[in-house]
């Protein structure tokens, strides 16, 4: 038995270099640079346990502009077998419904039996995309997965997920679409020699809109969302008071709540 | 029909023996070897500990340029401002007395090869450009160990899983703490007394600009670079402080002895905030806020605690060969960084044209760093650092105070003849160097230092 587990990772502007222009409040995301979205590496780790278990292939997929290729060597330096890149102008302007589709579309033809997502990203941070793909293509769906275990003989993939007072454990068929929870698989460090390799000699496999057949299907035109309008927020005054005996604290406390 | 991948990917790569040589650190020295290897056409990976080269430097900030600007084209290089004053003052607790010094020509290109840089971005931008002539950076990756085989080095151990990977030669250049070096016995741990302690803070001010060019009195690409000896920098330790003007940002900090720092109940960061706090400093950084703060080593043993610079299968290079320069007027270590990288680089690079590993075949390397300034003023200076340390008390003291006594007395106004100002300034600073034999035996004891 040997599965093919396919992780979707998207680059991200570096959140700690990303800047709030002072006079309009606005994200400056174009000076910063891109890198892995955070979650991705934990699902990446994911991936991993699942192949130490069962055996097979991790495959790391990214829709995005050519230089996405960046964040997919880095994939392969933490220990992917390999990886695609899915880019193309036709994608401009894709909102998480053609997003969704296109990785739908490549797991497929990945013939993916499982396949993982981060919980979000940190950019526009929606969730949809791995439920997104699940629904494309009427696959199962786990999400929020705090642990995973494989169960080839079952062709099933079990998922463990926090519930209010405790967690449950489902099990699902495969193929199956996987969003890891945030915070609970640790990246592993990369191996030295892979390292090398992924980040200096591994060039990613590139797709196109008309290889995975979605040419009309995908980009602003064919994107639900509309953006309504844009606000910023100004920071509320918050009133601090340093008490120095505990019992003034509670004076303190009931004369905010009266 | 379904798209495919190409299938060319190595299932398990191996890059054992693949380069010609591993450089450990990417600091100047070690960006320096990589360049000069990967331009003689050798395949070199360089293995840095940090996120990105710099990241984990600290620096005081004066670059010294005369070499790197000969291995690669320096003019986008990410420097500060380049130094147009400097500055000798000497502290007492409450006073000062400076020398300065303002060249018309360090205004004019190369600008005396001497710019303040920060490491963080200075560094990166050095390893890329090894890494722009065919080197291979690697970060986040510590080296842990050097393996051996029949008594040789052979390669490198470092923290990651299958770690291990094997080259020909390895060039240390991990600065002062130099774990690797010592732990293979390639060199002994420096005894205390050569070692001094570092501490740097980045200050920017956020209230309004051009604070900077006001206080130093600086226009366009211009800056200083101050320093400072006496009591009132270090306290009775042996050492100075120093201040150095970065674009929108002001480098401060001290340098001394890590004997005294910890033989007296006095922290590092104490030390500093008490030389911030000096009535000659504290209005050059008033109103600043902290922006880094970092700590370091720095190797001070001289020309007499240089180890043996080559082995077989490596070259020790940069801090971790204790080629720093640090005597009260001169603190010195980059440029000699980049030197000594680019000679055991040469020198590998030309073994390795004729195929060989042993330590006589680097020879090439201790040889011309010997002809270099690099040895050259190591030795030069040797005899001061003994000579300051016997004469620790005056220097640092008492010297300051008299020349401060001095001057307070020469320009005293009050309804005196001036000639008995005169008098008393010249008896203030004679007393403290005790009398005329004392004055002329200190001139003919440090003459040496400029000349
Ligand atoms: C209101 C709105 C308008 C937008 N408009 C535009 C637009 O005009 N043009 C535009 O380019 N973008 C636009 N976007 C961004 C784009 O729709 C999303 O970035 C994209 O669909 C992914 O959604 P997400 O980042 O929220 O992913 P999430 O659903 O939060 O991501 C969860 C996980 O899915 C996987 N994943 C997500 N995206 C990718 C990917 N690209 N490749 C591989 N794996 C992935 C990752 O594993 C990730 O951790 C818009 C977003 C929003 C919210
Ligand atoms: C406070 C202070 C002020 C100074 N001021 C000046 C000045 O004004 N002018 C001047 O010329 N000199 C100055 N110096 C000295 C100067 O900083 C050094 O001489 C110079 O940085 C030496 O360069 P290097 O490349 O040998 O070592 P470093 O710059 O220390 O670089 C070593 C590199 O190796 C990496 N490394 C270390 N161990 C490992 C490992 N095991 N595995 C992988 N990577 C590793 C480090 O992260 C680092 O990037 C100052 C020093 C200090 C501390």
């Amino acid at each position: 038995m040997s599965w093919t587990i396919v992780v979707g990772v998207k680059q991200v502007p570096d959140a700690d270099e990303v800047g709030i222009d002072p006079d309009t409040g606005r994200l400056d995301r174009a000076s910063a640079p891109a890198v892995m979205n955070g979650p991705d590496r934990e699902a990446l780790e994911a991936a991993f346990r699942i192949r130490d278990q069962v055996g097979g292939e991790v495959i790391a997929m990214s829709m995005g502009p050519p230089n996405a290729k960046t964040v997919l060597k880095e994939a392969v330096a933490m220990g992917c077998d390999d990886a695609v890149l899915i880019s193309d102008r036709a994608f401009g302007g894709s909102d998480t419904w053609p997003t969704s589709l296109t990785l739908a579309r490549a797991a497929e033809a990945l013939e993916a039996d499982v396949v993982i997502c981060g919980e979000e990203t940190t950019d526009s941070s929606t969730g949809q995309v791995p439920p997104g793909i699940a629904a494309h293509n009427g696959w199962a769906q786990l999400t929020y997965a705090e642990a995973v275990d494989a169960r080839p003989e079952e062709d099933r993939l079990a998922a463990r997920r926090d519930v209010e007072g405790g967690h449950e454990l489902v099990a699902a068929d495969l193929p199956v679409v996987v969003a890891a929870a945030y915070g609970e698989f640790d990246p592993r460090p990369a191996p030295l020699h892979r390292k090398i390799y992924g980040e200096n000699d591994f060039e990613p496999t590139v797709w196109d809109a008309e290889d995975l057949e979605i040419k009309d299907e995908v980009g602003l035109e064919v994107s639900p969302t509309s953006v309504g309008g844009m606000e910023t927020v100004d920071p509320v005054e918050r009133k601090g008071e340093v008490v120095d005996e505990i019992d003034d604290l509670a004076d303190s406390i009931e004369e905010v709540v009266a | 029909m379904s798209p495919e991948l190409e299938s060319d990917t190595v299932a398990d790569p191996n890059y054992d023996d693949e380069f010609d040589a591993i450089v450990v650190g990417a600091g100047l020295a070690g960006s320096a070897a990589a360049l000069t290897m990967a331009n003689r056409g050798l395949d070199v990976l360089l293995i840095e500990r940090g996120s990105s080269p710099g990241a984990k430097n600290v620096f005081g900030g004066v670059l010294y340029t005369p070499t790197i600007r000969e291995l690669t084209d320096f003019d986008d290089a990410p420097v500060e401002r380049y130094v147009a004053e400097r500055r000798f003052s000497m502290l007492s607790k409450d006073d000062e007395t400076a020398v300065s010094l303002r060249p018309g020509e360090w205004h004019e290109k190369p600008h005396n090869d001497s710019y303040t840089v920060l490491r963080g971005d200075f560094d990166e931008w050095f390893a890329e450009q090894a890494a722009e002539e065919g080197a291979t950076l690697l970060n986040s990756t510590t080296v842990t160990g050097l393996i051996r085989e029949d008594g040789r080095i052979a390669g490198v151990e470092t923290d990651r899983p299958d770690g291990t990977i094997r080259a020909p030669y390895v060039v240390l250049a991990e600065g002062g703490n130099s774990l690797v070096s010592e732990g293979a016995n390639l060199k002994q741990t420096e005894t205390r007394e050569n070692v001094a302690v570092g501490v740097k803070e980045v200050l920017e001010f956020p209230q309004r600009d051009e604070v900077i060019e006001d206080r130093f009195r600086l226009t366009d690409e211009a800056g200083v670079s101050y320093h400072y000896f006496g009591e009132g920098a270090v306290g009775d330790a042996f050492g100075g402080g120093f201040i150095y003007t970065n674009e929108d940002t002001v480098s401060i900090g001290v340098a001394y002895r890590i004997e005294d720092a910890a033989a007296h109940d006095q922290s590092p960061e104490e030390t500093l905030n008490a030389f911030k706090s000096h009535p000659a400093v504290a209005p050059l950084v008033r109103n600043a806020r902290t922006v880094e703060y970092s700590a370091k080593t720095i190797p001070e043993g001289g020309a007499e605690s240089i180890p043996d610079l080559v082995h077989d299968g490596a070259a020790i290079v940069g801090d971790a060969a204790g080629l720093v320069l640090n005597n009260g007027v001169h603190l010195e270590g980059t440029n000699m960084a980049v030197e000594s990288g680019y000679h055991a680089g040469n020198a590998i690079a030309r073994a390795a044209d004729k195929g060989r590993v042993g330590a006589d075949a680097l020879q090439a390397y201790p040889e011309s760093l010997e002809e270099s300034f690099v040895v050259k003023n190591l030795e030069h200076y040797q005899w001061m650092m003994n000579a300051v340390e016997e004469d620790r008390d005056l220097l640092f003291e008492d010297l300051p105070r008299a020349f401060a006594d001095a001057g307070t007395e020469y320009f005293r106004m009050d309804r005196q003849p001036k000639e008995s100002h005169a008098k008393n300034a010249k008896s203030a600073v004679l007393s403290a160097v005790g009398g005329w034999t004392g004055a002329a035996k200190l001139a003919l004891r440090y003459r040496k230092v400029v000349t």
